[in-house]
């Protein structure tokens, strides 16, 4: 197994009056807000730390989020790219730019040629679906977000493996009638693809694409049905069984010297839960394509109806879209957290075992991504809890080699 | 007696849409704005006493299908323009409401032989202010409870989510869902129509609710300015709906309008 650590660089420093007055901590929160001085100290630290990870040999992740408190990375090239020249050891994971939002995927194959180049093929390409806040940000059209994220896909898999001159894509949502970037990628035929997703629909997709598979904080349960559902697809398509390296599973991860000192670190993450993620109705349930139609009982109504449309609660049904995910994690306490498998905290011994507890519940999974700072831990706590994980944790993870599953 | 609302169907280049039927006489079509007319809204039946009116839903509003990739304004300006074709009227006139109002102006510009004449209802689909000032206000991106305050003169005409039975929610969240395809780029406008409109050269009512905050009534006037001949009437009481706040208002302006 491998691991990728993190940091969404967070802003938590808004006073606690304003974001609970807010309507949404995401999206229309005013950047007066947000002390660009201190963001420049966040940025350094963050990126000491995933400096930090290089030395200690432990693979690097960098995510986009737009206009919140919770995360300062709007423009993930840029830090991609900053990764891609001071990583000298460990691979990069771009997770990723929000390409739906992006009106060129030709641009983006051709940041991501460059960041693989740099790095010399220790590069790796993540795609995220996005949606709520982040449409607002992007002016993009929600309904069709997710055609456009395929046909996104689809352009820059064309554009990273065509080396024999210009060629001309006019799909749906993209046109570009001169696609020929220079440099191609490092890595032939192009580096591994990733992507996040939790609904069934799109789990059986990246399943028949042979993508890495990625469930954010979604529990044992949702994990396992997502995971369950991009194997099944491969069966029906009657294409090869995979290896648990097609699987990787994202949760929060703090190890300290003491059970104690862990789980105190783990709570620190949580702000991530209980803060960051309030978002207003027009931002989530309400977006149009967030939700399917026969949602739209349970969304209205202020007073439920006795068997009134479908449970909006039922992630696993494919039917709540990740902002419902979100509403049932905020307000989390740390056992809570650790019940639930989204965060794993403590000694590296009880690290080590609540994650090789989740592994046999899902089924298992090569790739652990750390959501390794947040809220207001500090910058030496995270040092710690980086130096703690890799040293103690990691290789222990290590041993655990891929395994077929079908 | 009154006059009876009927919904029947009419299939247009495979889309079987529904329509509302409502009167006889002269043939106007009613073009919806944000949701379709509700069967048994005042306003229909009033208009029903002098007109004949031809109420469709959109494509993914009510009881119309959407076809797959059916999603912008130009599918729906060649779908009514075949309507208005398969209707067999030689001339009938337009109502256009909010969104619908878009489509109408559209409509006359492009079929000038057949529209006799056009009534804007606080209709979108130009751009007036400067870059910097939203004309419209964003339904989508704004807080369901301003929008609400800023749609209804006297909120107590907005629907009641509680109310109202599952079919009925699930058709509004696809309306939404349609709207949001056709309108979200540019928001509910074309860049365009605003120098075109001075081309239309059917006789032009805009009417506006007084209190309409999702489109104000200075909006409506340009656009009234913008038609040669339009005249420009405001409904007092009434929102971004007068058909549905001030229903008798509403159709006295308009019967007294078209039909002469």
């Amino acid at each position: 197994m491998d691991a990728w650590w993190q940091c969404e660089i967070p802003y938590p420093f808004v006073d606690k009056a304003i974001t609970d007055a807010a309507d949404s901590v995401r999206a229309s929160l005013p950047n007066r807000l947000c002390d660009p001085k201190v963001a420049a100290d966040l940025f350094h630290e963050v990126l000491d730390e995933f400096a930090l990870c290089d030395e200690l040999g432990m693979n690097v992740l960098c995510i986009e989020h737009h206009a919140g408190i919770n995360s300062l990375i709007g423009s993930n090239p840029m830090i991609t790219g900053i990764l891609a020249r001071q990583m000298r050891n460990v691979r990069v994971l771009s997770l990723g730019t929000l390409i739906s939002l992006r009106p060129d995927p030709v641009r983006v194959a051709e940041e991501y040629a460059t960041a693989d180049c740099l790095l010399r093929g220790r590069f790796e390409i993540g795609f995220v679906k996005s949606g709520g806040t982040e449409i607002a940000s992007s002016n993009m059209q929600p309904v069709n977000n997710e055609e456009r994220f395929w046909e996104a896909i689809d352009l820059i898999k064309k554009t990273l493996t065509s080396h024999d001159g210009p060629f001309s894509w006019e799909g749906k949502h993209y046109t570009h009638r001169h696609v020929n970037i220079w440099p191609g990628p490092y890595q032939l035929p192009h580096p591994r693809m990733w992507a996040a997703t939790g609904d069934p629909r799109s789990a059986a997709e990246v399943g028949r694409r042979g993508m890495t598979h990625v469930l954010v904080l979604r529990g044992p349960e949702g994990t396992k049905k997502a995971y369950e559902a991009h194997r099944a697809a491969r069966r029906e398509a009657g294409l090869p069984k995979v290896t648990t390296d097609n699987f990787a599973y994202a949760a929060m991860v703090y190890v300290g010297e003491t059970e104690e000192e862990g789980i105190e670190g783990g709570t620190k993450l949580l702000w991530f839960l209980n803060t960051s993620l309030k978002s207003a109705p027009q931002y989530n349930k309400f977006l149009p394509g967030a939700a399917p139609p026969q949602a739209a009982p349970g969304l209205y109504r202020t007073k439920p109806r006795a068997a009134a449309g479908l449970a909006l609660t039922d992630a696993e049904k494919g039917v709540a879209p990740a902002s419902q995910n979100a509403q049932k994690l905020m307000g989390l306490t740390a056992q809570e957290a650790m019940q639930q498998g989204i965060l794993f905290a403590g000694t590296p011994d009880s690290v080590h075992r609540q994650i090789m507890e989740f592994y046999d519940k899902v089924g298992g999974f090569g790739h652990l991504c750390l959501i390794g700072r947040s809220g207001y831990m500090t910058h030496e706590e995270s040092k710690k809890g980086i130096r703690l994980f890799s040293k103690e944790v990691l290789p222990r993870l290590r041993e655990v080699a891929p395994v077929e599953v079908g | 007696m009154p006059t009876e609302t009927i919904t029947n169907r009419i299939a247009i280049h495979g889309i079987e849409m529904e329509v509302l039927r409502s009167g006889a006489g002269a043939p106007v079509l009613f073009l919806h704005g944000f949701q379709p007319a509700p069967p048994r809204a005042r306003f229909l039946e009033l208009l029903g006493r002098r007109l004949q009116l031809i109420a469709p839903s959109h494509p993914g509003f009510g009881g119309t299908p959407r076809p797959k990739d059916f999603e912008n304004v130009y599918d729906l300006l060649h779908l009514y323009t075949q309507l208005i074709e398969a209707l067999g009227q030689p001339r009938l006139s337009l109502i256009g409401s909010s969104f619908g109002g878009w489509l109408a102006a559209e409509l006359a510009l492009r079929m000038p032989s057949r529209i006799e004449r056009l009534v804007l209802v606080d209709a979108l689909g130009i751009k007036v202010s400067d870059r910097e000032t939203p004309d419209i206000l964003d339904i989508f991106n704004t807080h369901p409870d301003k929008v609400r305050a800023a749609t209804w003169h006297d909120p107590r005409h907005a629907p009641d989510y509680d109310a109202m039975e599952d079919a009925e929610l699930i058709a509004l969240h696809r309306s939404r869902e349609a709207l949001s395809l056709y309108g979200w780029h540019p928001y509910m406008h074309q860049p365009r129509l605003a120098w075109w409109l001075p081309a239309i050269k059917a006789p032009t009512l805009v009417l506006w609710g007084e209190s309409d905050g999702i489109v104000k009534p200075s909006y409506g006037e340009a656009m009234a300015r913008l038609i040669p001949g339009a005249r420009f009437a405001r409904i007092a009481a009434a929102g971004h709906h007068p058909e549905i706040e001030q229903p008798d208002a509403f159709a006295d302006h308009v019967i007294g309008f078209l039909a002469r």
